[in-house]
């Protein structure tokens, strides 16, 4: 059995999620892609540019971000940011996370506590 | 910057995306690729080899489109219908080889014991090799049109959000059939391969269905081989109508109303087109068999003058012993 590629599977699964609400979190004031994809690697979140466009524009058609041009600068660039709904979606989603995360802490640390003793 | 490795990767990612977005995916990969090229390299020009470093860090054309293409994530057949698919696809299989293989071996002994002396070593050779050859014609091709008739009923659920599950509201739930609602998985799977058999008969070898001078010992076939063919489609239509009934018999397992219309609906479009199929005066091979009788001077068979009549007539009986029966058989299971 090979562990590395279930936890790096496992891994990915739990990203997925998350990172919708990290992309809409960050989005609150208008970003480019790129920028955003430096700015998640800042903060230890790896995600690549392949994974983040795409992803910002799945989230633009169902509405939770909008998007402009950007053409005054020295190179064209898109910008998106989080709509009125994508707000909504995103402070329901926080408090939802948020208790989730926190219950999943306390049963993985009652876990170790169990198997320290 | 402007370079023709980018340009034909860009290309290569963005050619089958919808025409709408794929001028803005473009220019979006454009400036990621330059976003990246110069975290990579500053203020100097990028060498070929950042370039291919870049775009193979960006990841393949291939799945730069998958990951765009909003489609990406649909298939043919997906969750919740490929299960079913794989049930019922097995169940058409295995009903389409015994209907053709039963289709074979009707028209082998005909061919193998009928023109020539019965349980002859002559006979037995013509009967095995007929059915062999007929058996490595005919099963390959009725496979691959079952496959793909089941696979596009199927792909147009998936895609079409038909519902064929009911288990999503728990107050949906049918109750746990007793045993006089269930409906025995070899009844639909007798019924299908009957209809695959009826079909492969029909319209592969009609003149199977031919009787024999015996003074003469030639065989004329009761129907006139062209309208049969010119009828085709008539006769899948029917064929089709058979097989849906038994499937919905199969995938509901029970007796229920579900099973007792479809079973009233399809018995009703299949004696409607029976009438249809046979109100034509030349479905009968009746110039042959008249000319056959005039000509040795024999009186025609009451059976044959009346041949067309008669086989509507059974037709249609069949269908309504069946509809009465399920009608029945429905009520009372739900008493």
């Amino acid at each position: 059995m090979n562990h590395d590629d279930i936890v790096s599977g496992l891994m990915q699964e739990l990203r997925r999620g998350t990172l919708i609400l990290l992309v809409l979190n960050r989005l609150q004031k208008p970003m480019y892609g790129y920028n955003l994809v430096k700015e998640l690697q800042n903060h230890s979140i790896p995600i690549e540019a392949n994974t983040l466009y795409p992803l910002m524009r799945r989230l633009e058609s169902q509405g939770l971000l909008k998007s402009e041009w950007e053409t005054s600068e020295s190179k064209p660039r898109k910008y998106y940011q989080i709509t009125e709904d994508g707000l909504i979606v995103l402070k329901k989603a926080t408090e939802q996370w948020k208790t989730f995360s926190q219950n999943v802490d306390k049963l993985l640390s009652e876990e170790e506590n169990n198997n320290d003793k | 910057m402007t370079n023709d490795l980018i340009e034909r990767y860009i290309y290569a990612a963005t050619k089958r995306l919808l025409e709408k977005i794929r001028a803005d995916v473009s220019e979006e990969l454009r400036t990621i690729i330059d976003d990246m090229l110069t975290e990579r390299c500053g203020n100097v020009t990028p060498s070929e080899k950042d370039i291919r470093v870049v775009l193979t860090e960006l990841g393949t054309p291939q799945e730069l489109y998958e990951q765009y293409n909003p489609d990406s994530d649909k298939c043919l057949i997906g969750s919740p219908y490929y299960s079913t698919y794989k049930y019922v696809l097995k169940i058409v299989l295995i009903c389409a080889s015994s209907g053709i293989a039963l289709a074979a071996v009707i028209s082998s002994l005909l061919s193998g014991f009928g023109n020539t002396d019965f349980l002859t070593v002559n006979s037995f050779i013509i009967f095995f090799r007929d059915l062999f050859v007929k058996l490595f014609e005919t099963v390959p091709s009725v496979l691959v049109w079952a496959f793909a008739f089941v696979t596009i009923l199927f792909a147009i659920f998936y895609h079409k959000n038909v519902k064929i599950d009911n288990t999503g509201n728990l107050d949906n739930l049918p109750p746990v059939p007793v045993k006089k609602e269930k409906i025995s998985k070899v009844e639909p799977i007798v019924g299908i391969a009957f209809s695959i058999a009826f079909l492969s008969v029909f319209l592969i070898c009609p003149q199977i269905f031919s009787f024999i001078v015996t003074e003469t010992n030639t065989w004329i076939p009761i129907f006139d081989i062209d309208t049969i063919h010119s009828t085709w489609y008539i006769i899948v239509l029917f064929g089709v109508l058979g097989m849906t009934r038994e499937t919905v018999k199969l995938i509901e397992g029970r007796r229920n109303k579900k099973v007792m219309i479809t079973s009233i609906v399809t018995n009703a479009l299949s004696a409607v087109i029976t009438v249809i199929w046979l109100a034509r005066d030349n479905i009968l091979n009746r110039d042959c068999i008249t000319g056959y009788f005039t000509e040795s001077g024999s009186v025609i068979p009451a059976v044959l003058s009346n041949f067309q009549l008669l086989f509507m007539g059974v037709i249609l009986f069949a269908l309504a012993i069946d509809t009465i029966d399920v009608i029945v058989k429905t009520l009372k299971v739900s008493k």
